[in-house]
């Protein structure tokens, strides 16, 4: 049964850090932004769903909503006011990872400044366990996650494979300088990629914030997540980054019960290690270098 | 752009004129950003009222400050902040927290002969630390001696299963409580080590439930613990759940999965007719709404006890030296503390009663008391 309750948790995590590493791949593969700060947009998912459904009670769908509203409008300004001001002004791709990074740092500042530095939890039964059969504790919440995780790539796949925006946005990662030829604007199509990128964050914000609490830091574990399955997934591939997040997820949790619970963390980065050395390239996509 | 960075370095030297300024002045090193934060944050509280009660009696000959720097709570950083509160700052008195980091710095305390106080971890290792490093906090060997028989004596629970952080601290605890346990004919049925890190906490969950332990004592800090705990009761673990003085924090005691768990801390009597007592419980609940916690209290102590050693110095026309304060304080035989009067140890502790509290309605009731 222990094997069981792991699969399930590691399918939940899996399910988070998908979403999360999705939403990095998307942005990077199409802008080639280092986004450091999507662990920040992470962050303030997290408490602005915390505030409307904790302090201000608005309910779940609006909540929700409204982390939604504020991920996207950071990285959309983010964008827009730092990230292009920077390109603008020939800024090499380490000036904007730092100016990236640098935003990280402010944004978790702010929040401790707000917010303080104590851990936030919202309850709610739906993190609470119920015993399906003996030994085996599931929470709705986990049911949630997975069917959203799912719900989210149909979306997505839909939207890369069926719009004209998904197919403009494909082409703008796997070729730029055809955008400028078909008289599309690069930076119009990167507002977009980062719209949704950071959206994409949004169900993992809400259940981190059911299940784990919310503090300022926690953006840190969230990038490392995203780098790395980034990494594993290919660069530029969704699909890559959402596998590697499953895998993650399920390597961690099954790890638990063989090793001590303290290894289980260093399960991702042997992951990690021994695709750089076996296939850079990761699941699918292009290696880091090429 | 040439404006702006002056602008920046107006600000730096008002900043850095500011920590100049102060006659007098100790050093702390506390995590202020991370997931520790709130603790550094908490301890803080009670230094910044020790150097206002101080400043406003002018007991001093000039003008008394502090210096924070962050640690963190990580031994590395902690060793750059001790490094820079000696070398640059040059103040003879650190006060530190957290038994990684105490551990780190304190032989940086004793190569310069500057005194380390710890006033915020508990590994049992703390009082070892030479001569120049000291504690103004029960260690955890005592702490886990006063809750292992209210477990197993007083609540008949006698297969415990651990969660430790991966550090000092609960590498320390998982030796005691296993000798405890022992010692008290009951069971350590499972211990689980966790990175500083982790914030996911199902699976431990799981692998606790399967040792079906009749309590589950926790060994970890800052918001880690809070995390541990609501996932652990989130996730099936129904028994009673046990820990030690760090659960007094305030993010833990409003956690409504905290509530009814069982921790241990030093006996302080708030209600102590003394002078000192009754300035610092009253000041500290009028400036934050509410009465001051246990390690608000012994960085208020450790801030106080610089003071007394520095006033008497002073009055002996010696220098402020790390040498001179140790020689002080092993010459006093007693100081007066928060709620009570205190010896040190040869090995620089100070012993106090430690008593088993109760979480419930976000505050602590008493459920066995120190003795």
């Amino acid at each position: 049964m222990l094997y069981l309750q792991l699969l399930v948790n590691g399918i939940q995590t899996g399910a988070m850090y998908a979403l999360i590493a999705a939403g990095f791949s998307l942005i990077f593969g199409m802008t080639r932004v280092f986004h450091a700060a999507h662990g920040a947009t992470f962050t303030i998912a997290g408490f602005v769903f915390y505030e409307c459904y904790q302090v201000f009670e608005l309910g779940l769908i609006l909540s929700v909503l409204g982390s939604a509203l504020a991920a996207g409008l950071f990285g959309m300004l983010l964008n827009r006011w730092v990230y292009v001001v920077i390109q603008r002004h020939e800024g090499s791709f380490f000036t904007v990872f730092a100016a990236s990074f640098g935003a990280a740092i402010v944004v978790e500042n702010l929040i401790a400044i707000f917010f303080g530095k104590g851990l936030m939890t919202v309850s709610t039964d739906w993190s609470r366990s119920v015993e399906m059969m003996p030994g085996l504790f599931v929470a709705p919440m986990s049911f949630v996650a997975v069917i959203v995780a799912i719900v989210c790539f149909a979306i997505l796949h839909w939207l890369f494979t069926h719009t004209s925006l998904g197919v403009a946005l494909r082409a703008l990662g796997e070729n730029p300088m055809l955008i400028d030829v078909f008289g599309l604007n690069q930076r119009e199509l990167g507002k977009y990629a980062f719209l949704i990128g950071s959206v994409l964050v949004v169900p993992a914000a809400v259940l981190t914030a059911t299940t784990t609490g919310l503090s300022a830091s926690m953006g840190h574990h969230i990038m490392m997540i995203s780098i790395a399955a980034t990494i594993v997934g290919g660069v530029g591939s969704l699909r890559g980054a959402a596998m590697a997040g499953m895998l993650f997820g399920l390597a961690e949790n099954l790890s638990l019960a063989f090793f001590e619970p303290q290894w289980s963390e260093a399960v991702t980065f042997v992951i990690l290690f021994l695709f750089i050395i076996f296939r850079p390239g990761g699941f699918y996509g292009r290696a880091i270098v090429s | 752009m040439k404006k702006l960075l002056s602008a920046l370095v107006i600000c730096q030297a008002m900043v850095a004129g500011s920590a100049v300024a102060q006659d007098i002045k100790l050093g702390a090193a506390f995590p202020l950003s991370g997931p520790n934060a709130e603790a550094g944050q908490l301890f803080a509280t009670g230094i910044d009222l020790a150097v206002e009660h101080i400043n406003a009696d002018k007991r001093l000959n000039g003008s008394f400050g502090v210096v924070y720097e962050d640690s963190q709570a990580l031994p590395t950083q902690g060793v750059i902040a001790a490094n820079k509160l000696i070398n640059v700052e040059r103040v003879p008195y650190i006060l530190s927290a957290y038994t990684g980091v105490s551990k780190a710095v304190a032989p940086l305390g004793q190569r310069n002969q500057v005194v380390i106080v710890n006033g915020g971890g508990v590994g049992p290792d703390l009082a070892e630390l030479g001569p120049y490093f000291w504690n103004v906090i029960p260690l955890a060997n005592l702490e886990v001696a006063t809750m292992v028989p209210f477990l197993v004596k007083d609540k008949g629970l006698k297969r415990v299963a651990l969660v430790y952080i991966d550090d000092p601290l609960g590498d320390a605890a998982k030796k005691v409580l296993d000798k405890e346990l022992k010692a008290a004919g009951a069971e350590l049925v499972g211990a689980f080590s966790i990175p500083a890190s982790a914030q996911q906490f199902s699976g431990i969950a799981a692998r606790v439930r399967d040792t079906r332990p009749d309590a589950v004592y926790i060994a970890s800090y800052g918001n880690q613990q809070v995390q541990l705990t609501k996932q652990l009761r989130d996730n099936g673990v129904s028994q009673p759940i046990a820990s030690y003085s760090v659960f007094s924090m305030p993010s833990m005691l409003a956690l409504p999965e905290a509530q009814g768990s069982f921790f241990t801390s030093q006996e302080v009597n708030r209600q102590s007719q003394d002078a000192r007592t009754q300035r610092m419980v009253k000041d500290y609940t009028a400036k934050h709404g509410k009465e001051p916690n246990t390690y608000a209290i012994n960085y208020y102590n450790a801030t106080m006890l610089f003071a007394d050693l520095v006033e008497a110095l002073q009055k002996e026309g010696k220098a402020i030296t790390g040498a001179n304060l140790l020689e002080k304080r092993q010459a006093t035989p007693s100081f007066q503390f928060v709620g009570s009067t205190v010896s040190f140890q040869d090995d620089g502790t100070v012993r106090a009663p430690v008593q088993v509290n109760e979480i419930a309605n976000g505050t602590t009731k008493i459920v066995k008391p120190g003795k």
